[in-house]
């Protein structure tokens, strides 16, 4: 028999969503990163496609649908683009959105300075698993570490800060 | 199995990751192109990003001439709401003010190259990809656009089509990384590559260091790469310095590439025929920053 539930046992809150908000959320996430990109470089300071993929592993806490819900946004973020092989981004997310739901189910995520400090990790996981996809997979040279990144994660951190607490609102009351 | 891959989740996250790698792999190593899932992603976000796009103005109008204004206190309540009406009502002419210098613009530029089969087209989006720059225009296959066709503005050129979709279509800008431009100098037709790096301002390559190049200098197309006629304005030297083997020059682009609203496709590679002095003034001076003069040279 099937046992999807693991984190049931542990007497962990795992937050609900109204019927359809996590899909309009994705999508809008990925429209806006495209629409604001077009009206200058500062919108590429947030990445917002990330943010989504964190707070829905924080607040689902289920591994499984973190990375199915990550490798989506991610594939379709590759997909945007013209460039990318399909699965760069897909794997980094996939990653991601199975990291943010074990963590979410273990450590205060609620907490805004958490939250700031958890988005800042997970921005430099993000970098670090798509330098060594460029450098293994499809041998091109990627800088792990720059200042222009620091600043990309204090911002996209910040600003996932007031993102989370909007999001927050969207969740169903149990 | 399965039930071992669900209880433990991360037997699933290797699967998923490895079919990921797999996939990558099936595109690198055969050069196939996963179309089918791009045209999906495509069709389901543009179709929003083109509703976004015609709303923000109106609602750019509505928020700074209304909602601006709504916390503002008056003593001449009457005066005031007519004052605002009035505020109102300027934003909108300003912004068809502004839309007809750019359809000025576009009609200029056809009007001084009534050979060429031009399309206008308007940009609706871009790639969420911070590090790829592409836009999405309103026209497709329906409109008889296909891969590699040439997208200017009359202040410049701005990049090719890559992706063709229906209603929709792909352009790859000249400050994208993959992006290469053949190019020359206008004034002494030495020529080189215009590549892209990721940055807002492309490079031009492939300038040996004896050759003489100051800021300003005006660069056009060469129309070696078979995409854009010869002599299009592409823009102009914004700084030089030596390198090994060759200059390292910066350009900055004529077309304002951040600020793209309306675009002209070419159909056809032939070449242009320079614009007269009076045609290229009249698209020069509705244009928000003129294309050097220099740059239409005339051909043989």
């Amino acid at each position: 028999m099937l046992n999807m539930s693991e984190h049931s046992d542990r007497n962990i809150e795992v937050h609900k969503f109204y019927n359809g908000a996590i899909f309009a959320v994705c999508l809008l996430a990925l429209v806006f990163q495209a629409f604001l990109h077009k009206y200058g470089r500062w919108s590429e300071l947030i990445d917002l496609p990330l943010l989504v993929t964190i707070y829905f592993g924080f607040s689902r806490r289920n591994p499984i649908s973190g990375m199915f819900l990550g490798g989506t946004i991610g594939i379709l973020q590759d997909a945007l683009s013209h460039d990318n092989p399909i699965g760069m981004y897909g794997i980094a997310k996939t990653i991601v959105g199975y990291a943010a739901s074990s963590i979410g189910g273990r450590i205060d995520t609620e907490h805004p300075v958490s939250r700031f400090g958890l988005i800042f990790v997970f921005f430099h996981f993000h970098q670090v698993i798509l330098v060594i996809t460029q450098r293994v997979l499809l041998n091109h040279s990627a800088r792990l570490f720059t200042w222009q990144l620091l600043i990309d994660s204090l911002v996209t951190a910040a600003f996932g800060v007031v993102l989370f607490a909007l999001l927050d609102r969207l969740r169903r009351s149990s | 199995m399965i039930d071992l891959i669900f209880r433990r989740p991360i037997f699933l996250l290797a699967i998923v990751v490895m079919a990921q790698v797999m996939l990558l792999a099936y595109q690198i190593k055969g050069e196939h192109d996963v179309r089918l899932l791009r045209y999906w992603a495509v069709a389901l976000i543009t179709p929003i990003e083109r509703v976004g796009t015609s709303s923000t103005s109106k609602v750019g109008g509505v928020w700074s001439g209304y909602v601006g204004l709504h916390g503002a206190r008056s003593e001449n309540n009457q005066m005031r709401a007519e004052l605002d009406q009035l505020r109102i009502r300027n934003r909108e002419l300003e912004s068809q003010a502004a839309e007809a210098k750019r359809l000025e613009a576009i009609l200029n530029f056809r009007d001084a190259h009534p050979e060429a089969q031009l399309l206008a087209a308007e940009v609706i989006g871009s790639s969420s990809d911070p590090t790829s720059h592409t836009l999405f225009i309103n026209r497709g296959e329906r409109d008889r656009l296909r891969v590699n066709l040439g997208v200017i503005t009359s202040e410049g050129i701005v990049g090719k089509i890559v992706e063709v979709l229906p209603n929709t279509s792909q352009v790859l800008l000249i400050n994208d990384k993959d992006s290469g431009v053949g190019a020359m100098f206008g004034a002494t037709r030495t020529h080189g590559v215009v590549k892209g790096s990721g940055d807002p301002e492309p490079h031009m390559d492939y300038v040996v260091n004896d050759e003489k190049v100051t800021a300003g200098d005006a660069i056009v197309t060469s129309g070696e790469d078979h995409i854009f006629p010869k002599d299009l304005p592409i823009g102009v030297v914004r700084e030089a310095k030596p390198g090994s083997p060759f200059q390292i020059i910066r350009v900055q682009p004529a077309a304002r590439l951040d600020r793209l609203e309306d675009v002209i496709v070419l159909l056809t590679q032939q070449p242009l025929t320079p614009l007269k002095p009076a045609a290229a003034a009249s698209a020069a001076g509705s244009a928000d920053q003129p294309a050097p003069a220099k740059t239409a040279a005339p051909q043989n």
